[in-house]
């Protein structure tokens, strides 16, 4: 029990798509909430998706009232020369009163840091800063407060950062999808849409999506390529292109990876032992019943770590993409 | 946009041995049309209760989406247009007059429009079929989900003094429900007892002959090396 005593507890990041999603967020036990504005500002802009100022407004006042916080992701790049939505999106932010902005422009970060001084900054996961030295540039120029680590880590470089760059905290996935590529750097979907979440907060547009059915299961296309089969009851994925069956040597494959999602739950004690400040789950673009779930979830898991208990036996592979499970770099099992 | 007719897609989704299914056989000969009212009022409430799901469609009021639950005998035409929304039951449509299909039995329809369920899991476990313009879909999964409808409560509401005994047959009707489910699956499950059975030995004959093969190919390794 000594041991659970000492463990610091990690803050809850839990993602919200709508209004909706962030009341389940909270309710299901969530310490945060991240959301994004209805544009280009963020990297999950997808059709019918995220927040006017008027739902922000009100989502964080409803968040505050439970003692949750509510972090607004403005993590793309803005685009040359017309940096105008992302700066009113940064000073809608702050005087909303939200508890903090996620940023990953370097410029950016630099006009929230000398225009808006109250407003706390996170450095998002799509800046992919991955090494101390990286992470203190942005913490002694910019004030940033936390970083969000690149799913390139295992556990034991984790443990190693987060002594060297203290108090600067750190915040890692522990589920959800997996970008394969180094973060805010992938030009896959560009290549075939002309879109990328990078520049314009959505990779794989749908509009670009199409899905056929057949007698012999589901084809997907993106931008006119059809980049997946799957067998009738065989489980899919997200059309995206690093998740694409490719043929090589005749035979169809997952070049780059397999459709999967990250879950931690079964290494949350080592997470923790890590020095990590805050736990997050990916899926903005993911219904409310998601939220729910996972939220749950996680909540019970840190709980029972921090209690010195065992883990929970919780199943969340039906809302896995393709029903598969990973902790990914954490552990790089596949060295 | 998939130019199939709706009521016959290429793999047609195999609705569930449910209540539902049996109630869209009785409803087989009734003209849909019968059915418009309940759909006008359900619209009407919609409009009043959630007007962000119509906000968050905005930018495709033109895009006509056909709902078709794959155990009742006709489908629901959704026409989104901010100023004057239409929710039609059809016995069937014209493809070229339809963005895009969202296919389900319909209690999975409901429970997605509840959010009660995820979307993207539908989907990935293939209980969700989509087809046309994926972006209007998304648009629509995104409006609804986000606008936290709960049905009853709804109605309840709308309802204003018969609210609480509407709530009260709402709950005893779900139960019902709930029974009859149970029901049909001990009912399934006795129909396809004998197919199952065949199906266990004849994986169990499989596996045993999996085995010897394994042993023969074991035993000539080993020859071949001697």
């Amino acid at each position: 029990m000594a041991q659970a005593a000492a463990l610091t507890r990690p803050e809850l990041v839990c993602p919200a798509g709508t209004p909706a999603a962030l009341r389940s967020a909270v309710d299901a036990g969530a310490d945060c909430v991240y959301v994004g504005f209805r544009d280009e500002t963020n990297a999950r802009n997808f059709p019918g998706l995220n927040f006017s100022r008027k739902e922000l407004g009100e989502g964080i006042a409803y968040a505050h009232e439970r003692g949750a916080k509510v972090l607004v992701a403005i993590n793309t790049f803005p685009h040359a020369g017309k940096p105008d939505i992302w700066h009113q999106a940064v000073a809608d932010a702050a005087r909303l009163k939200a508890d903090a902005a996620i940023l990953a422009d370097i410029g950016l970060i630099e006009h929230a840091h000398r225009l808006h001084p109250e407003l706390r900054l996170h450095l998002s996961v799509q800046a992919a800063a991955s090494n101390p030295e990286a992470i203190r540039f942005y913490a002694e120029r910019f004030g940033v407060k936390r970083v969000v680590l690149p799913r390139v880590l295992t556990v034991a470089e984790i443990a190693a950062i987060n002594p060297r760059i203290a108090p600067v905290e750190t915040e890692v996935f522990v589920f959800g999808g997996l970008c394969v590529m180094a973060e805010g750097r992938c030009a896959l979907s560009s290549y075939v849409t002309g879109q990328s979440p990078n520049m314009n907060g959505v990779c794989s547009p749908a509009a670009d999506v199409r899905y056929t059915e057949t007698h012999e299961g589901i084809t997907s296309e993106l931008g006119g390529f059809t980049i997946n089969k799957f067998r009738a009851t065989e489980p899919a994925g997200y059309p995206t292109l690093c998740k694409g069956r490719f043929i090589t040597h005749d035979k169809a494959s997952y070049l780059f990876e397999e459709p999967t999602s990250l879950n931690t739950i079964a290494i949350l004690p080592d997470l923790i032992r890590a020095g990590v400040t805050a736990f997050k789950i990916e899926g903005r673009q993911r219904g409310r019943a998601y939220v729910a779930a996972v939220v749950q979830a996680f909540r019970a898991g840190v709980d029972a770590v921090l209690a010195g208990q065992p883990l929970p036996d919780i199943d969340l592979d039906r809302i896995t993409e393709g029903g598969k499970q990973t902790t990914g770099a954490y552990e790089k099992a596949w060295r | 946009m998939s130019q199939s007719p709706v009521r016959a897609p290429a793999r047609p989704v195999a609705p569930p041995f449910s209540p539902v299914l049996l109630l869209g056989l009785a409803l087989r000969p009734l003209n849909p049309t019968l059915l418009q009212p309940v759909f006008d009022t359900m619209l009407r409430m919609i409009r009043r209760r959630h007007p962000d799901i119509l906000e968050r469609m905005a930018d495709y009021g033109d895009k006509a989406v056909c709902i078709d639950p794959v155990d009742l005998p006709f489908v629901i035409l959704l026409e989104p247009n901010p100023d004057e929304p239409r929710l039609t039951v059809r016995r069937e449509v014209d493809p070229a007059e339809i963005a895009a299909t969202i296919r389900g039995p319909l209690e999975m329809l409901i429970a997605l429009a509840e959010g009660k369920v995820d979307g993207d899991a539908l989907f990935f476990s293939r209980r969700l079929v989509i087809e046309g313009d994926t972006e209007v879909v998304v648009a629509l999964r995104n409006a609804i989900d986000g606008a936290g409808i709960d049905l009853i409560e709804d109605i309840s509401v709308e309802l204003g003094p018969l609210a609480r005994p509407f709530r009260g047959l709402a709950g005893a009707t779900l139960g019902l429900i709930d029974r009859m489910k149970a029901d049909f699956e001990t009912l399934r499950s006795s129909l396809i007892a004998p197919a199952v059975k065949d199906a266990d030995s004849q994986g169990a004959r499989i596996a045993q002959l999996e085995g010897e093969i394994k042993q023969l190919r074991k035993a000539a390794r080993r020859g071949g090396a001697e």
